[in-house]
């Protein structure tokens, strides 16, 4: 089943890498934040059915748009290069995928946050 | 055996002197006829009189008799005078202790003289055991005259008093080995800067801290001292490290935190260690506590420097990983692939450049452009910069150059920078829409004098990274147009949000 995934990465070439990731893994991207007001403001508004999250977007955490896709009951992975400990107590036991990762990795952490 | 039954004769018939214990009957016995005191049925009464009261005395008595100082001495003397006795009696005393001849001499010239001489512990070192020893006395001098009231002796009291003398100096020494030890510790207490502080054995209270201006200062004894001195939280960690001390009676050691004499929060390496009484009871305990709220700030700094390094390595492996997947992805070759992707990895080890400050610490556009466009313009004349300098957060600054170094290869392999003479502009300006609202950066790169340029059939990593990438970056729009005159890309995107105008 092919999902509408939004991504959130603050850095340019790994958000494109996202992207390609995304559609061979048979998804589409529906959308792309590079910062945390954008980020806030598609989650609110797109059609999702997943989201991957940068954790740090350019020094601020990303945590306030999980709290969204929360409410609006869409599931999440993060994606990090600081480990599991930057990530917030309220979603630590949350599907996390270390940089950099390499497309299986990509396609077991969607598949796990969607079953 | 019959010799020693007793007295012989003559003794019994004597009745000089009366009693007098051992000295008594020796002196009953000896034959004085060889002294110059003569005969002891001869003596003069007044000499008669003088030994017998010295040898009912309990206490240590010489008779000195005659200018040659002939010793007659009693029990209590006899002690005193240890392996020279019974030799010294009927002596001349300048030769019965010939090693302080000088000293009786002079005793001798006084007492006849009619004086009295008198010392106290004084020291003097006799030969009583058969070797030299230091022997320490209260001597007292008077002359005994005889019938015809002129000195004929010197009678000598002889009080030893080594046993004292050795141990007052024990004693004194041993205070001053205190007094040396006390003096060597307030100097410690003085010349160190750490803070000093004394516990009760259970360190319910107390006694006395002196916090060097670090901490404040306890004179009083106190029981309140954890809430003056350590934070509620810190409080219960504490004191199981103060039990185990005091349970173990080892040494506390602990680095904790303090409320330093400002209030505000500082680090000690604090250490005590319990000192006890005669029975082995803990008396109280002693400690010392160093600032190292310098060291401990020094350390969380290192801490945060290196897990951010930590971060930054693995996210330039994961933008490296996502510039080589995406190079061969659009590749038409591998050998254009490696070309193009040692190229990428060069822009962006270069860019990282730009970011090697601490992070926020911004970078400007000029820099930017000049960073990412040098490696590839043949002269500087054939790249034209116009705009106002404006600083980029160091994230825009990267991506603004990752874009710059694709549009820059691009001119160097298809466009202006192929040919003889083609000129690339970079002109940038800030504009308040006209409808208002925040202000705006447009960014124009624009070649001129190169090939006529035509949309290429297919779109590369490079193109979609300036369309897609860069402009999602900026959060504005960014726009490629292949011009007969040859590329232009402008970029669109909000001041405010990513960067901000000098000042």
């Amino acid at each position: 089943m092919s999902l509408r995934i939004l991504i959130v990465e603050d850095e340019m070439t790994i958000a494109l890498l996202l992207e390609d990731m995304v559609t061979d893994l048979g998804h589409q991207p529906a959308a792309l934040a590079m910062r945390l007001p954008q980020a806030l403001q598609l989650a609110e508004t797109e059609a999702l059915d997943l989201a991957i999250l940068d954790v740090n977007l350019d020094g601020r955490m990303s945590f306030p748009v999980a709290e969204v896709l929360e409410r609006r009951g869409v599931p999440f992975l993060f994606a990090t290069g600081y480990g599991s400990g930057g990530i917030v107590e309220t979603y630590r036991d949350r599907v996390v995928i270390q940089k950099p990762f390499s497309l299986e990795d990509l396609g077991r952490a969607i598949d796990k946050v969607a079953a | 055996m019959s010799a020693d039954r007793g007295p012989s004769a003559p003794d019994r018939m004597r009745d000089f002197p009366h009693g007098g214990g051992e000295l008594g009957a020796l002196i009953r016995r000896f034959d004085w006829s060889r002294t110059s005191l003569g005969p002891i049925d001869a003596w003069p009464q007044s000499l008669k009189t003088v030994a017998n009261t010295l040898l009912l005395s309990p206490v240590p008595m010489v008779l000195l008799w005659g200018a040659d100082g002939v010793m007659i001495y009693n029990d209590a003397y006899s002690a005193f005078a240890g392996g020279r006795h019974p030799a010294l009696l009927g002596c001349k005393v300048r030769e019965g202790w010939p090693e302080v001849a000088d000293f009786n001499d002079n005793v001798m010239k006084v007492g006849l003289a009619g004086g009295t001489l008198g010392y106290k512990d004084q020291e003097l070192t006799l030969h009583r055991h058969g070797r030299p020893e230091p022997v320490w006395m209260n001597l007292d001098y008077s002359p005994v005259p005889d019938e015809s009231g002129r000195p004929a002796g010197v009678i000598a009291i002889v009080v030893e008093t080594s046993e004292r003398v050795r141990a007052e100096r024990r004693r004194e020494e041993a205070q001053e080995r205190v007094r040396l030890s006390e003096e060597r510790f307030r100097a410690l207490v003085t010349a160190t800067s750490d803070v000093v502080y004394r516990m009760s054995p259970d360190w319910l209270e107390m006694r006395a801290l002196d916090g060097r201006g670090f901490l404040s200062d306890t004179e009083a004894p106190s029981i309140r001292w954890m809430d003056e001195y350590l934070f509620p939280e810190d409080q219960a960690a504490i004191w199981s490290v103060i039990s185990e001390a005091i349970a173990t009676r080892g040494v506390f050691q602990l680095e904790h935190r303090v409320r330093q004499a400002d209030g505000a929060a500082g680090w000690t390496s604090s250490r005590a260690i319990p000192l006890l009484d005669d029975d082995g009871e803990i008396a109280e305990w002693f400690g010392a506590a160093s600032d190292i709220t310098a060291r401990r700030k020094a350390e969380q700094h290192l801490r945060l420097v290196v897990n951010e390094l930590n971060h930054r390595v693995k996210n330039n492996l994961a933008m490296t990983q996502a510039v080589a997947a995406q190079t061969f992805r659009n590749a038409q070759s591998v050998a254009q692939a490696q070309v193009s992707l040692s190229s990428r990895i060069s822009a962006l080890a270069q860019a990282n450049d730009l970011l090697t400050g601490e992070r926020g610490a911004d970078v400007s556009m000029c820099g930017v452009l000049e960073q990412a466009t040098r490696p590839h313009y043949p002269s500087l004349e054939r790249r034209r910069i116009d705009g106002p300098d404006i600083t980029l957060s160091p994230k825009t600054a990267l991506s603004l150059s990752l874009a710059m170094h694709e549009l820059s290869t691009n001119a160097l392999k298809y466009g202006a920078w192929s040919t003889q003479d083609g000129v690339v502009w970079i002109r940038w300006s800030i504009y308040r829409p006209p409808g208002g609202g925040p202000k705006r950066l447009k960014l124009e790169w624009s070649e001129r004098g190169g090939p006529a340029v035509a949309p290429p059939a297919r779109r590369g990593f490079g193109s979609r990274l300036i369309e897609r990438g860069l402009a999602a970056e900026m959060g504005g729009v960014v726009k490629m147009r292949f011009e007969q005159e040859g590329l232009v890309c402008v970029i669109d995107a909000p001041l405010t949000v990513y960067a901000e105008e000098e000042a």
